[in-house]
């Protein structure tokens, strides 16, 4: 049975679109069947992170429209068999999508996959709503500071309260907390929040802390997502929060942000 | 002889070990008879036609008078009779309620007992120090000549006692998870009690107390049909904003030794005070 997992956040820029990337291609990694759907119409960010932007055809709107079949809207990663991409489309807006479509799309790729991941838009408005309306599971992503931790947590309130589970009295949405952009010396200095004084606010288990890093702004840029990039720390951290996700235990490392010696940060302009 | 001692001990032991009784409460239900007047032919006619119509329901059922408007039962009634009246119809008056004290001393003569109207009391009244004023709704006020007499404290004392009863299952809200930012609990008919954490920018209002056995860091606002004596308690305080009876605090006004303690929130004097719990 196919798990409809949503990334979600309330807050814009703490890095949802990098997380489903990284997620999606992580449990691809390890065998999964997994597709990533873009609920952000309008923006369309997903399928440039995930750099398939040039082989959109048609996308999650006409799927929902009937314009096209899911199966000529979805994209095969090129680098993961097991990945596909639901793209969505920039010219029209969220009044696009309707329950009544999401739902019909999400119960079609339930048969086919293990994963479906469905990226939110910023927000708690229409295309977030029914971003996580149909999710069994939600990864909610914070950055440690204030006012993303307290989109975090209004975002929690409508998964317990504004979702087809709460709704039927399923059972709550399972939230996992995904801290991303952690830096830990700026924790140090208190310029930033500490995981715990986060998850005492949220109280919601721990899914992974991925370090800032200009790894992950690179990846996204070259439309690679940052799992692929097995040495770098986020990359790491985020194939760690995969494996939390599929139910193993393991241990929770805080990674640092990478600092690069002077050669380096040199040779890093020609790489 | 040196045997018998030790039996009869270990006899007495035994005995210690099983209680002779044990105190249980529990809830009945009894009939109230709103008794319009003294009670006449016209009255019993009209008993014995409710008890023809439904035998089953009002057998050994326990009865009791309500005397609020009664007024020409006086001291000399004889509830003697009518008790014995009653129970010829197989009906057993138990008590009576919103007597005058003549009434109840008369009816307290007869066997009966006073008991207090525990349904008409609002919550408001069950605190031990509620003065009941004139905005309290509760019914158990009588004449207010009568407050001035030393002897109808002890019924308003036992009503205030008795009142949680009457509102201890349903009226209190119990919420088991975190209340979470730009969510609003109330609880409009009683306390608020949250088992867990209430985030920065969730509300919780009560019309009574709020508890909280978490940190409090969105806003509680307790008391706010206008009871003043409403509380606040908390384990750990870190609220944007605290109110009781439509007196708040925000966060700013708030002692910063006080912050993240164990504190209640109380009115006295018109003025809010935050106190740790010991």
């Amino acid at each position: 049975m196919a798990k409809v997992i949503v990334i979600t956040s309330g807050k814009g820029g703490v890095g949802k679109t990098t997380s489903t990337a990284a997620l999606g291609a992580g449990l691809a990694l390890r065998g999964k069947k997994t597709v990533v759907i873009d609920f952000d119409v309008g923006l369309r960010n997903l399928d440039m992170v995930m750099g398939c932007e040039r082989r959109v055809v048609f996308d999650f709107i006409n799927v929902i429209q009937g314009d096209a079949k899911l199966k000529q809207a979805l994209i095969v990663d090129r680098r993961l068999d097991n990945l596909s991409i639901l793209p969505t489309s920039q010219t029209r807006d969220k009044d696009a999508l309707t329950r009544e479509g999401v739902e019909k799309v999400i119960n079609e790729l339930r048969s086919d996959f293990d994963y479906i991941l469905c990226d939110s838009p910023a927000g708690i408005e229409r295309g977030a709503h029914l971003a996580m309306y149909f999710a069994d599971e939600a990864v909610v992503v914070t950055n440690p500071e204030v006012s993303s931790v307290r989109d975090s947590d209004r975002v929690l309130g409508l998964l317990s309260s504004k979702t087809r589970r709460a709704e039927k009295g399923e059972g709550a949405v399972k939230a996992h907390l995904l801290l991303t952009r952690y830096d830990p010396l700026r924790v140090a200095k208190g310029e930033m929040l500490k995981v715990e004084d986060v998850l005492e606010i949220l109280s919601i288990p721990l899914l992974g802390i991925v370090p800032e890093s200009p790894t992950v702004l690179s990846a996204s840029n070259v439309g690679t997502p940052v799992v692929l990039n097995q040495g770098s720390n986020a990359g790491a951290a985020y194939a760690d929060a995969v494996s939390r996700l599929m139910g193993e235990q393991t241990e929770m490392r805080v990674l640092g942000p990478e600092r690069r010696g002077l050669l380096q940060r040199l040779l890093w302009r020609t790489a | 002889m040196n045997s018998s001692p030790r039996v009869e001990a270990s006899d007495n032991a035994q005995r210690a070990n099983v209680a002779p009784f044990q105190v249980r409460g529990r809830f009945f239900t009894a009939i109230v008879l709103q008794m319009a007047r003294a009670p006449d032919t016209a009255f019993f006619d009209a008993i014995d036609t409710m008890l023809s119509q439904t035998p089953h329901f009002y057998a050994n059922a326990p009865f009791v008078l309500d005397l609020d408007q009664a007024e020409d039962i006086g001291p000399s009634f004889d509830f003697i009779g009518l008790a014995r009246e009653m129970r010829n119809r197989k009906v057993t008056l138990i008590g009576v309620q919103n007597g005058t004290i003549e009434q109840n001393k008369a009816a307290l003569h007869a066997g009966l007992i006073t008991l207090p109207s525990g349904t008409d009391v609002l919550p408001d009244s069950r605190r031990h120090n509620a003065v009941p004023t004139g905005d309290d709704k509760s019914k158990p006020v009588r004449p207010t000549n009568e407050n001035k007499n030393q002897g109808e404290s002890a019924p308003i004392e036992s009503r205030i006692r008795s009142a949680p009863s009457a509102y201890s299952s349903g009226t209190a809200l119990l919420v088991t998870e975190p209340v979470r930012s730009g969510q609003q609990v109330f609880a409009e008919r009683g306390d608020l009690v949250v088992v867990a954490s209430v985030s920065p920018g969730a509300e919780l209002i009560a019309r009574g107390n709020i508890h909280v056995y978490g940190a409090l860091r969105g806003r509680a606002l307790a008391g706010v049909h206008g009871d003043n004596a409403a509380r606040i308690f908390c384990e750990a305080l870190d609220a944007e904003l605290i109110a009781i009876a439509g007196l708040y605090k925000l966060s700013d006004a708030i002692d910063p030794s006080l912050r993240r303690q164990r504190v209640q929130v109380y009115l006295d004097d018109g003025t809010l005070h935050v106190e740790p719990l010991k």
